[in-house]
């Protein structure tokens, strides 16, 4: 599969990287309670800004994840700067490269695996940190789980995208 | 052509972050984690979160209409043949409240003047202000609600939030028109409360659980299982008397209470324009008044 870069639209996906994160971060923050169903939702921003590191490397950058991470952290209630900093240190740790989201759901999907549980795992401290006390790791890891079992669906609509893109 | 280049070269090496960038990004996120501890936050991260909920909150409200809908979609074809039943018999009904009413309005008027005569506070249950949730789940560090009314429509800090089941929290964040409700079971909300039945007197304490814990009970406390918990107003925060849920045990023995206001999704609430009572150092009497009193 070629890169995507090399179609030249680097300003659609500019506009699209900005739309998908904020549709992401309302979609995180609404009420999943108002329905009669469990009180669960996915990560959709870590997704949102996994699949885009693949695509486009160069929109993830650190002041980017602060900005999504302090967003969502108002959006949530939760103390500032507890998910930017799990951002930017999942996405330091775990680095990709556009081959690694070629066209295989399966490895991007355990690097995914990896990034969520470093997201999760860092959240988790800073978390308690900023609560003053050990928060109740349950909800978080159902709610990683959710979101990493939620993953290979974004993988697969982002893998046929890209290839009905690449041969258009 | 070199611009595509080069963004290809930083294509073909992945996400790489600039250092010192990643570096002051990362201080900025631990500086904001120090500063935005809920027991310790200041004034100006409060006003600016308020400011933020602000702005989200028309967003986040349309956003959230459709999802209203599908609660309320279910199964739509069977619903009808409940609802017209339903309507014929609240018809009835309704013609026998006729004759309630008139005596409940003959009671209030009555009621208003014991309370006038005794010199106690009315409730002011008219005065409450309607609001809908826009946003917020719950989640692993806070147990919030963002709901659509502000300082403009009368909410301050510390009112009361109520649904129609019982207490549902307290504001803490108020923005001009959207306003942030710590739910009781958020780990910071502590609520003085007692048992209808027998009036033992415990503090309502939230861990991020389903259950809060009832703490400060003493060592015999006269609480049986499904007793009827509700706010004391010994803490000066809540009015008394109004229904959270009812008591029941942990796997460790330990009191929890089953809270009212978790019947339903939290959905629709009311902000109680609670005014607590002042104490005297902060609301004091000329001493010309005494005096005046003394002649």
């Amino acid at each position: 599969m070629r890169p995507s870069v090399e179609r030249g639209n680097g300003g659609a996906d500019l506009v699209m990287f900005i739309v998908t994160m904020l549709i992401a971060l309302i979609l995180h923050a609404l009420p999943s309670r108002l329905g009669s169903g469990p009180d669960l939702a996915p990560a959709f921003p870590l997704i949102a800004l996994f699949i885009w590191s693949v695509r486009q490397p160069w929109f993830i950058s650190p002041p980017v994840l602060l900005l999504v991470g302090v967003a969502q952290d108002l959006l949530a209630g939760a103390p500032m700067g507890v998910w930017a900093l799990s951002f930017l240190v999942a996405f330091s740790v775990l680095r990709l490269r556009e081959t690694d989201g070629a066209g295989e759901v399966g490895p991007l999907a355990l690097r995914f695996t990896l990034t969520a549980c470093a997201a999760f795992g860092v959240a988790w401290g800073a978390g308690s940190f900023a609560i003053g006390a050990p928060v109740a790791p349950g909800p978080l890891i159902t709610e990683a789980v959710l979101t990493i079992l939620l993953f290979p669906i974004f993988a697969w609509l982002f893998a046929r995208r890209k290839e009905r893109s690449t041969f258009s | 052509m070199a611009q595509r280049r080069s963004s290809r070269r930083r294509n073909d090496e992945g996400v790489r972050f600039p250092t010192l960038l990643f570096i002051v990004c990362i201080f900025v996120s631990c500086i904001l984690i120090y500063l935005d501890r809920p027991e310790s936050r200041p004034q100006a991260l409060t006003g600016l979160r308020a400011g933020f909920n602000d702005l989200a909150t028309p967003v986040l409200d349309l956003s959230v209409r459709p999802f209203r809908g599908f609660a309320n979609i279910g199964p739509w074809w069977k619903r009808q043949f409940e609802l017209a039943e339903e309507n014929r018999a609240l018809r009835m009904q309704a013609a026998e409240m006729r004759a309630w009413r008139d005596a409940a309005l003959s009671l209030q008027e009555r009621n208003a003047r014991y309370r006038e005569a005794l010199n106690l506070q009315a409730d002011a249950a008219e005065d409450r202000i309607s609001a809908w949730t826009v946003a917020d789940r719950s989640n692993a560090f806070v147990r919030s609600r963002l709901i659509d009314a502000g300082y403009d429509d009368g909410v301050r800090p510390g009112y009361p939030a109520v649904n129609v089941y019982g207490l549902v929290g307290r504001t803490v964040e108020v923005g001009r028109s959207s306003t942030r409700v710590l739910l009781l079971t958020d780990i910071n909300s502590r609520v003085a409360v007692m048992a209808d039945r027998s009036n033992a007197r415990a503090l309502l304490v939230g861990d991020n659980t389903e259950f809060p814990r009832l703490e400060y009970l003493g060592a015999e406390p006269d609480l049986q299982e499904g007793d009827r918990i509700v706010t004391s107003g010994d803490d000066n925060v809540m009015p008394r008397g109004v229904p959270v849920g009812q008591a029941v045990r942990d796997r460790d023995g330990r009191w929890r209470v089953a809270l009212f206001s978790r019947t339903a999704p939290i959905d629709l609430i009311w902000i109680w324009p609670f005014e607590p009572v002042q104490a005297p150092e902060a609301d004091p009497v000329p001493e010309d008044l005494f005096q005046e009193g003394a002649n």
